[in-house]
């Protein structure tokens, strides 16, 4: 029984890994503002063109080294009329460096929190930084991981991808 | 038999139920980790001493977001042929291990089965998901949520929670309501009040002696403006009976409660943040058995450490715990919980000015002093009454200063300096207090857009405990895919000299969009474990070891 359980879970896992079905659309989700006011993603995505979600924490590195490099031309971001979000999944324990780290750094986007990890959780995140971009509310692109220069590679695909 | 009939009655009705329902496999997204390791003997750190060397941890998540209004979400997790070390045993083979069914309309929420629950800071009540550290606390069971507008909002609750791929006797109850008052305040300030309960029923340990139920009740307000924010919160827990050598005592019951303050400015690149914060006799286990266990198993709520996060491997050798719980092992140690402090200090030295050089720096500063609370104790009577706002012996003080600067185009560094005083007798119930100076240099050299080295040197001085460390670590990210590192952590002044041991790593990752793979091999120390604020124990392993992260789209 033990057996077949498992193998059941093997096929199921390879099954599901060759990319056959794919979900696409931003679920709905209750965030907070810095100022601990409810919002829901339905409201918060860009209605005319791309929208970035890139998922980050007070403690991460690389995270803060993406949005920064991001925000250092944020002016050449903007012209592809993409909306940068920026989800902090700090909890409740560094969850009050946000806003002096926000206000340091003098970011040039939104800034949102999801301090249990509900959206995280809901696209099937494991680590960060992640980023998602979407389309409307259709989720057309996903990355794990930041090295510098990369933000390079964003940033075709974003101009390739609002011209459409 | 390791799964029971329930579980695969639900596994077998999504299953199919699924394949019915063209739309659940429409919008299907699944993610799949594994986590494997072969441990090897050691001839510095020892054989192997467990039963089986090679072990692994899978985690296979499927979710369907079916139209705007029905969600679905199964986990299916495999130990096989043995967890990881330093897992709980009641993660046993191949099982499900959490289902969940979700329906959302407009201003309700509803789920059935296992959810994920925070209410405030998460002081009372926090259920959440670390498979780092094998945390799985969700609970099993219905809850639902009803927003009356943006400005008020009400959460109702009840299960039982999960522990490895068993569940709690007894339950846990819950209720939430979040109220936005920001329309009397002047302009753009908000002002938010929070009232949440929460009961637990342990049905494990009964006894005429104390009751069944703990009541927690908590009340919060936030208030926050364009620079400033200040929040307070306040919980009371009713009287619930104290854990002596072990076993749940019929004599020694208390209350308990815990008390947060935080305040923080911001404005033009300056940040300052101060948080005060006391608990007594606030852990909260599902079951009351629960307590101290290595695992974090069956925690209701959510008491980090409120100390800097650190990165480094040195500054993570001594490292505080949040002590809320009361313990008396002698009458030279009696605690009752924690009282004590942060501040942290965020500054931008502008660019173009003397300090900040052509791109400007930035400077943090944090300082963090935590304590046993002061009273009265008593140990043959096995009592005692605490002072409000007075402080007892120290358990933890800690003063570190970072400053982050980019020197050019291509080269930037991190200098870390950290003090720290750890109170081992209080904290580990080992002797002594240890005192130490930490220095990290972070260095990173950008060659082209997509390669770059990192290199980190470490060192810790102290004459205490196993007296001084030192650390390098380096880092090649040949191309945004592949990247290599090596890295090695010392114990040179080690008093004993066959614990003047090496702790390498080595190994690499590799990954593409939202798929990453890695690979190690190394000598693990054994020790303290943190991750966001919550620690355990793991003994020293030496191995190999592999993970995959895939989610798709």
């Amino acid at each position: 029984m033990k057996k077949t359980f498992f193998l059941s879970f093997l096929s199921l896992t390879i099954f599901f890994n060759q990319n056959t079905f794919s979900q696409d659309v931003m679920p709905n989700i209750y965030l907070k503002t810095l100022s601990g006011k409810s919002v829901n993603t339905n409201t918060t995505f860009n209605k005319n063109g791309l929208t970035i979600y890139s998922f980050w924490a007070t403690w991460c590195v690389p995270c803060i080294n993406e949005l920064d490099d991001i925000n250092k031309e944020i002016e050449k971001w903007e012209k592809t009329n993409v909306k940068i979000i920026a989800i902090s999944t700090d909890d409740s324990r560094t969850k009050r460096r946000i806003r002096p780290l926000v206000s340091g750094k003098n970011w040039g986007f939104n800034v949102l929190l999801d301090e249990n990890q509900d959206l995280k959780r809901a696209l099937n995140i494991n680590g960060i930084p992640h980023t998602v971009v979407t389309k409307g509310k259709k989720i057309i692109y996903r990355k794990i991981g930041y090295k510098p220069g990369e933000e390079n590679d964003l940033y075709e695909f974003i101009l390739k991808n609002s011209s459409d | 038999m390791n799964f029971n009939k329930f579980n695969f009655l639900i596994l077998f009705f999504l299953i199919t139920s699924s394949f019915i329902h063209s739309q659940v496999i429409k919008n299907l997204n699944s993610s799949f980790e594994s986590y494997s390791a072969y441990y090897l003997d050691d001839s510095k750190t020892g054989d192997f001493s467990f039963d089986k060397r090679f072990r692994s941890n899978n985690y296979l998540n499927l979710k369907s977001y079916t139209g705007e209004n029905w969600n679905f979400e199964l986990q299916i997790e495999s130990y096989a042929p043995s967890p990881l070390l330093n897992y709980s045993s009641n993660f046993e083979k191949t099982n499900i291990s959490t289902f969940k069914v979700q329906y959302n309309k407009n201003k309700i929420n509803v789920q059935l089965g296992n959810f994920y629950e925070q209410f405030g800071s998460g002081m009372i009540m926090r259920t959440w998901e670390d498979k780092d550290l094998g945390i799985n606390n969700s609970i099993r069971g219905l809850n639902v949520k009803y927003r009356i507008n943006n400005k008020i909002n009400f959460t109702a609750l009840f299960g039982n929670q999960k522990k490895g791929f068993k569940y709690s006797k007894g339950y846990v109850v819950g209720f939430n309501s979040e109220f936005d008052f920001s329309k009397i305040t002047k302009n753009d300030s908000t002002f938010l009040v929070g009232l949440s309960y929460v009961g637990r029923n342990d049905q494990k340990t009964k006894s005429n002696f104390y009751n069944e139920i703990a009541n927690l009740f908590s009340a919060r307000i936030d208030y926050s403006s364009s620079s400033f924010y200040s929040n307070f919160e306040i919980i009371t827990k009713s009287k619930d009976p104290i854990i002596v050598f072990g076993s749940v005592s019929e004599t020694f019951i208390k209350n308990g409660n815990a008390i947060l303050l935080n305040s923080g400015f911001f404005k033009n690149g300056l940040g300052i943040d101060l948080t005060f914060r006391r608990l007594e006799n606030m852990s909260l286990f599902s079951e009351k058995e629960a307590y101290g266990n290595p695992y974090n198993e069956s925690i209701v709520n959510y008491l980090p450490a409120l100390t800097k996060q650190h990165d480094y491997s040195l500054t993570n050798l001594y490292v505080y715990a949040a002590q809320p719980n009361v313990s008396f092992l002698s009458k030279d140690f009696m605690k009752a919980g924690e009282i004590g402090m942060q501040a942290d200090l965020y500054y931008f030295i502008k660019k173009e000015t003397l300090l900040g050089g052509l791109y400007g720096a930035n400077i943090a500063i944090n300082a963090s002093l935590w304590n046993n609370l002061d009273g009265n104790f008593d140990y043959s009577n096995q009592n005692y009454q605490t002072d409000l706002l007075e402080f007892g012996e120290k358990y933890f003080s800690e003063l570190s200063i970072e400053i982050r600067k980019k020197w050019s185009p291509k080269y930037d560094n991190i200098l870390l300096y950290v003090n720290q005083y750890y109170n081992s007798r209080l904290l580990e119930e080992k002797s002594g207090i240890i005192r130490s100076n930490i220095f990290v240099l972070e260095n990173t050299y950008k060659i082209n857009n997509n390669k770059s080295i990192r290199l980190e040197l470490q060192h810790l001085s102290s004459k205490d405990d196993t007296k001084n460390w030192s650390a390098i670590g380096f880092e090649y990210n040949m191309s945004s895919a592949i990247s290599f590192y090596i890295t090695d952590m010392y114990n040179y002044q080690n008093p004993v000299k066959e614990k003047k041991i090496h702790y390498y790593n080595i190994g690499g990752s590799y990954r593409k969009g939202a798929k990453r793979y890695t690979l190690n091999y190394g000598r693990q120390r054994g020790g303290l474990v943190c991750t966001g604020g919550i620690c355990r124990y793991v003994p020293e392993s030496t191995g190999i070891s592999f993970s995959a992260i895939t989610s798709f789209f």
